[in-house]
């Protein structure tokens, strides 16, 4: 008998003894390796302030407020803004960029209405050419335990924080081994005292364990295992790497989807700032939230949160770690948890697409969701926040109401994309009318055929040929093209007339179908999709002459990205959202540089330009031109499709191209022309964002010759009472027939003069 | 009896202090600059291990000590600089930035110099100076390509400025030839 009850105990002793060895080494391998899946965070451009920067006050104090900036009466340190009228002064924090380290500076900021008039540095930084912001973040790529963090040393942690904890939750922490018997029998008669529970007897140790292993099962056998693993722990690894694990690890709050852990997030999930900002009385509510981060929430139970803070803070002084007075002070604080707009994470949801898209080629899922990677964007806030504003109620003032009697169907969508016109930055993006909508990203996917939005190219081709001028006369007639088999085409213009002899440029101005059928067929149908693609598209549409007059399909990225070329004058730059990944500590990973291939002569892009621009002066964006008289010159076009499904247009100016589309998920006809429709937002939102005039240097065989405004092929009839001044290639002037430059003699002129006057 | 219980749990303990020496190599978790583990893995030979970069590392290899052989090119000229003053007045963003571009390239970190040459392009996009900078970066890159966009681009911006354009068509002549 005696034996068989030693030989159970044998067994269950050395039963023991192997789940203390596996404990043991559980806590050894897991600590060891211990590092956190972290998000990667997506950051807006930052913004630059320098004289002449595209700012107003209010712009930069919003950007201020969403990087969490305190508006206080003195600057006295990062993080704290002044605004006064036209001067904003501030302390930037500083920031790692991908490009080097942005250093944190005092800054005044003088505005002149909507532009940065001049920068003052004080004393300590002295005379300021340029100073940039942190960048705002915009999403994250969360990893799938949901979970979030701001890794961050011990060392980088506020003293008064390490002590307010140490206070508040494990006072005995420096003198015990990972369990503290005495710590339970106090808190017991404590809360006995009491009459509930005030006090935990669980050491910052075992609270770690609990965490790191997420249970909330409450059996004996759990609670052993528990204080082994506390035991372990604290054998192998110091109370400063405990402790440090412990500041990073602790649960703190949820935010939505999003678990926020440790106290560095904590501080920016709370108050907007980073730790390092914070106050003590800031500290301490923060330090008191490990006990239960829902019921001392301080937004939803803030006396709970306040009564929970000034324990904290008794705690503290009762210790030593604070005065009395420092605890008086800190607990007379009101709670200062900011209203900061919950935007992460699904801020921007067609830019965020793009960014995927573009990441997705070099990186995998996996990486993006846990190495805590920081993406460097080139999304512009004001230009993306302006034109969110601005788009619904634009596309609500030119949506067609339905007839009487008929069921309206789902309401006219849009898209839109904004570029940089220089570099091919993506600078904004909507893939709905509605900011913010996470659906079917219309900007990206919503394919449609172009219409005259492909007339550029077409023009482009026959000036490119060296054998067309803006002044060359095409036939606006009817024709009837055979196509294969026994297929014909038998194009018409949008309003059925017929214009006879055009000259090219107003063909393209005034998007005549006829005419650029003509043109196209005469240089080739080839050329011109050879054009397109040099432009940027990427698809090969089949060479049918109906490409002529926008059988393509394109997405508005696609539009974007083919008038981003005209408006760098004939310089392919491929799109970019994404220009550096970085890793969470700055180490730069990948650079996408901007790249530009030029792929037009420039004289022939100077020619279509000004055509182009002509568009807003006499064509079909006329009826916009004195919306926009303070941005023109701009250059631009409108595309419409059959039965008006479509309505397109793209335009640029020396700063900013984009392009708008307007149409139904369910292809419907909307009752709008490009010029009707999608012309009308472009110009509301690209006039609210002051779109810059172009600008143009004249190529030097550049020049400007006088022909007769009517285009006729006959010199007999010519009619010179009558001229516009164009711009030719040198080598290739108008024709005789229509010059009314240099190559007539005086005589001639006076005889056409004395011929035009009629009775 | 109770001496062998204890024995067996101090066997226990002893035997956790004594294998602690090579497994706690890394010690503090704190920083994670490196890229992270999911915790919870299910295979623990997996989170013991150097977890594998999974992201490429696109920063160009720094071509400065490249040995002449048949088969690689000799590093090549420095680009012809032009005058400082000549693209930007002191104490202007544009400036300032160049002097960065300056730094950076006298680091050998040529991406950084493009990068800042970036920046400052967007503050000033039609300096035809910055573009040309741009170009003789990529240029001194052995990225021959976008070395001749980006000095296209500057003559297209050169204007009147004929020693700005000569210098750029010099550089265009240079990349011809490779």
């Amino acid at each position: 008998m005696w034996w068989l009850i030693r030989r159970l105990i044998v067994v269950l002793v050395a039963a023991i003894a192997i789940w203390c060895v596996w404990i043991d080494y559980k806590i050894r391998r897991d600590f060891s390796a211990l590092q956190w899946a972290l998000p990667a965070r997506l950051y807006a451009r930052p913004v630059e302030l320098y004289a002449g920067a595209h700012l107003s006050a209010a712009e930069l104090t919003d950007t201020l407020r969403r990087l969490g900036y305190r508006e206080s009466s003195q600057v006295a340190g990062p993080g704290e803004y002044t605004a006064n009228g036209s001067r904003v002064s501030l302390w930037t924090r500083g920031f790692s960029f991908w490009d080097g380290d942005e250093p944190s500076i005092y800054v005044d900021v003088d505005f002149l209405g909507r532009r940065v008039n001049a920068l003052r540095g004080n004393q300590a930084t002295g005379e300021i050419a340029l100073a940039r912001l942190e960048p705002v973040e915009i999403a994250q790529i969360n990893p799938d335990t949901g979970e979030d963090r701001l890794p961050l040393a011990l060392s980088d942690v506020p003293t008064d924080l390490v002590n307010a904890v140490i206070a508040v939750e494990d006072h005995r922490f420096y003198n015990h081994f990972g369990v503290d018997p005495i710590g339970i029998a106090r808190a017991f008669v404590t809360n006995l005292r009491a009459g509930g529970i005030v006090q935990g007897g669980s050491t910052l140790t075992q609270q770690l364990i609990k965490n790191l292993y997420l249970t909330e099962e409450q059996t004996l056998r759990r609670k052993i295992e528990e204080a082994l693993m506390a035991l372990a722990l604290e054998l192998h690894f110091s109370k400063e790497e405990i402790l440090g694990a412990y500041m990073n690890e602790i649960f703190l709050g949820q935010d939505g989807n999003r678990a926020i852990h440790g106290f560095a997030l904590a501080a920016e999930h709370y108050f907007g700032r980073p730790l390092d900002e914070l106050d003590l009385d800031e500290l301490a509510l923060l330090a008191g939230l490990p006990r239960g981060a829902s019921y001392y929430h301080p937004g939803r139970n803030p006396q709970r949160a306040t009564d929970r803070r000034n324990v904290v803070l008794a705690q503290m002084m009762n210790q030593g770690f604070i005065s009395q007075q420092q605890m008086e002070q800190a607990q007379a604080q009101e709670l200062s948890v900011s209203a900061r707009p919950t935007q992460r994470g699904s801020g921007y949801p067609a830019f965020m697409d793009l960014v995927r898209e573009d990441l997705s080629r070099d990186y995998d899922a996996d990486a993006l969701q846990t190495e805590g990677l920081r993406i460097f964007t080139t999304l512009d806030l004001r230009v993306q926040n302006t034109m969110e504003a601005a788009l619904n109620d634009a596309v609500a003032a030119v949506e067609v109401p339905p007839a009487p009697g008929q069921a309206a169907g789902a309401p006219l969508e849009a898209a839109m994309v904004i570029t940089d016109a220089s570099t091919g930055d993506i600078r904004a993006v909507a893939g709905s009318r509605r900011p913010g909508y996470t659906g079917f990203n219309r900007a990206l996917r919503a394919v449609r055929p172009v219409g005259s939005l492909v007339k550029p190219a077409v023009m482009l081709a026959a000036l490119e040929s060296g054998n067309y001028s803006l002044a060359s006369v095409l036939s606006d007639a009817p024709v009837t093209i055979e196509l294969d088999g026994d297929n014909t085409w038998s194009p018409r213009n949008y309003d059925n007339q017929m214009y006879g002899d055009v000259y090219l440029y107003d063909a393209l101005q005034r998007s005549l179908n006829l005419a650029t059928v003509d043109i196209g067929m005469q240089i080739g149908v080839p050329d011109v999709v050879n054009t397109l693609r040099e432009l940027g598209l990427t698809s090969n549409p089949p060479p049918y002459p109906s490409v002529l007059l926008g059988a393509v399909n394109m997405s508005p990225l696609d539009v974007a990205q083919m008038y981003q070329t005209l408006a760098s004058n004939g310089f392919r730059s491929p799109l970019r959202a994404v220009e550096a990944v970085t890793t969470g500590t700055g180490e730069r990973l990948a650079r996408y540089g901007i790249e530009t291939e030029q792929v037009a002569d420039p004289t022939s892009m100077y020619l279509l330009e000004w055509a182009m621009q002509g568009v807003f002066e006499r064509g079909t964006a006329r009826n916009m031109a004195t919306r926009l008289d303070r941005n023109l010159p701009l250059a631009g076009k409108t595309g419409t499709t059959n039965d008006l499904r479509d309505s397109w247009f793209a335009g640029y100016g020396s700063d900013l191209a984009g392009v708008v589309w307007l149409g139904h998920d369910d292809n419907r006809e909307t009752g709008l022309t490009g010029s009707s429709g999608a012309l009308r937002v472009w110009t509301d939102i690209m006039s609210k964002l002051e779109i810059q005039p172009r600008q143009s240097f004249t190529p030097a065989d550049v020049v400007f010759q006088r022909v007769a405004q009517q285009a006729i092929r006959n010199g007999n009839s010519r009619d010179c009472s009558d001229t516009i001044m164009l711009p030719f290639r040198e080598g290739q002037l108008p024709d005789p027939a229509t010059s009314c430059d240099n190559n007539d003699s005086l005589l001639d002129r006076l005889i056409d003069r004395v011929r035009n006057i009629r009775p | 009896m109770i001496t062998r219980i204890s024995l067996l749990f101090s066997i226990c303990l002893i035997s956790a202090c004594a294998s602690s020496g090579g497994a706690t190599r890394t010690g503090a978790p704190v920083s994670t600059s490196e890229p992270a583990t999911v915790r919870g893995q299910t295979d623990p030979a997996a989170s013991a291990q150097e977890p594998a970069r999974s992201y490429p590392v696109q920063v160009p290899p720094q071509r400065v000590d490249i040995p002449a052989t048949a088969d690689t090119p000799p590093p090549p000229e420095p680009a012809p600089e032009t005058p400082r003053d000549r693209a930007a007045p002191p104490g202007t963003p544009a400036s300032t930035l160049l002097a960065s571009v300056d730094q950076a390239m006298a680091e050998g970190d040529f991406e950084r110099a493009a990068a800042v040459s970036e920046r400052a392009l967007r503050i000033s996009p039609r300096d035809a100076y910055l573009w040309y900078r741009l170009a003789s970066i990529r240029y001194q890159q052995q990225r021959y390509d976008e070395a001749e966009g980006f000095a296209r681009r500057a003559l297209s911006f050169a204007g009147n400025d004929r020693d700005l354009s000569r210098d750029i068509n010099a550089l265009l002549g240079q990349i011809d030839q490779r």
